[in-house]
């Protein structure tokens, strides 16, 4: 057991989640090598670097979408949202309760989807599916947006840690 | 799938955590096969030790609730009894309550003080 220092919650709610999208990664995939077939001359071998390039390329691509896209895991209570994409569980990140002004559960459309994770200077996007989505405000104006299996409940996990 | 947890309640951490995944079985929020959160991304959100966690993940597996894969962490391995006989019994206890004159706060600390 850990020790709390005093004046520190006793009481911890904590919401954890996560979010595989294997058909994305199957699509994914399957429209990689149609892309790849696609572009071969008739009169081309396997062997030519017109082709083995391209190959190479998707198969980077497919397997950068399979680490960090095809998976969500988040975890929001008191330290925070702490988010963990892909098979391996990176990249992380952690928004701290402190850095979020607001959450809130948005409908996503599907063509808002970013299906893998999206960086803009405004924006974080993680999101695999379209639907009731987890959306963050944070106090230096970005927006954090991820898909998770129950963002009415990671909404308030945060809301209720805030409270302290 | 929600966790709660009180550190100053007289039930040790473990227990409080195994209960979580219990409830979480029961209800049907963790189906079988489900993977839970690796035991040091839980114990750093609960304020608890890693080994806390692995204590309880234990005990489960010891249950036959979990099991263990090497490097594919804990997953449900079966459905636990149906919360369904619980809230059956809680219904008669509040009826049988509401005829005794007994409201919500009665019963909660008659439930306390037998647990």
């Amino acid at each position: 057991m850990t020790s709390l220092p005093i004046g520190e919650p006793t009481q911890y709610a904590v919401y954890t989640g996560r979010t595989t999208s294997w058909p994305m990664v199957a699509a994914t995939s399957a429209g990689a090598l149609l892309i790849v077939l696609m572009g071969k001359q008739p009169d081309s071998t396997w062997s030519d670097l017109v082709i083995v390039v391209p190959l190479i390329l998707v198969a980077i691509g497919v397997l950068a979408e399979v680490l960090t896209g095809s998976s969500v895991r988040a975890t929001a209570g008191p330290n925070g949202l702490t988010v963990h994409w892909g098979l391996i569980g990176w990249p992380r990140c952690t928004y701290r309760l402190d850095q979020i002004e607001r959450a809130e559960v948005v409908d996503l459309p599907w063509w808002r989807v970013s299906y893998g994770l999206w960086w803009t200077p405004k924006r974080t996007n993680c999101t695999v599916r379209s639907g009731p989505t987890l959306r963050l405000s944070l106090r230096n104006q970005r927006t954090v947006t991820i898909t998770v299996p129950e963002p009415a409940a990671a909404v308030a996990a945060l809301n209720e840690a805030s409270v302290f | 799938m929600r966790w709660t947890i009180d550190h100053a309640s007289r039930d040790r951490l473990q227990d409080q955590i195994a209960s979580c995944v219990r409830r979480g079985v029961a209800s049907g929020e963790l189906p079988v096969g489900e993977q839970l959160p690796p035991a040091a991304e839980l114990g750093i959100a609960l304020s608890v030790d890693r080994n806390t966690v692995l204590a309880a993940y234990r005990d489960l597996r010891d249950e036959g609730v979990l099991e263990f894969r090497r490097g594919r962490g804990a997953r449900v391995a079966a459905a636990g009894p149906a919360l369904s006989s619980v809230t059956e019994a809680a219904e008669k206890l509040i009826a049988v309550g509401t005829k005794l004159g007994l409201g919500t706060n009665d019963l909660i600390r008659l439930i306390k003080d037998l647990t």
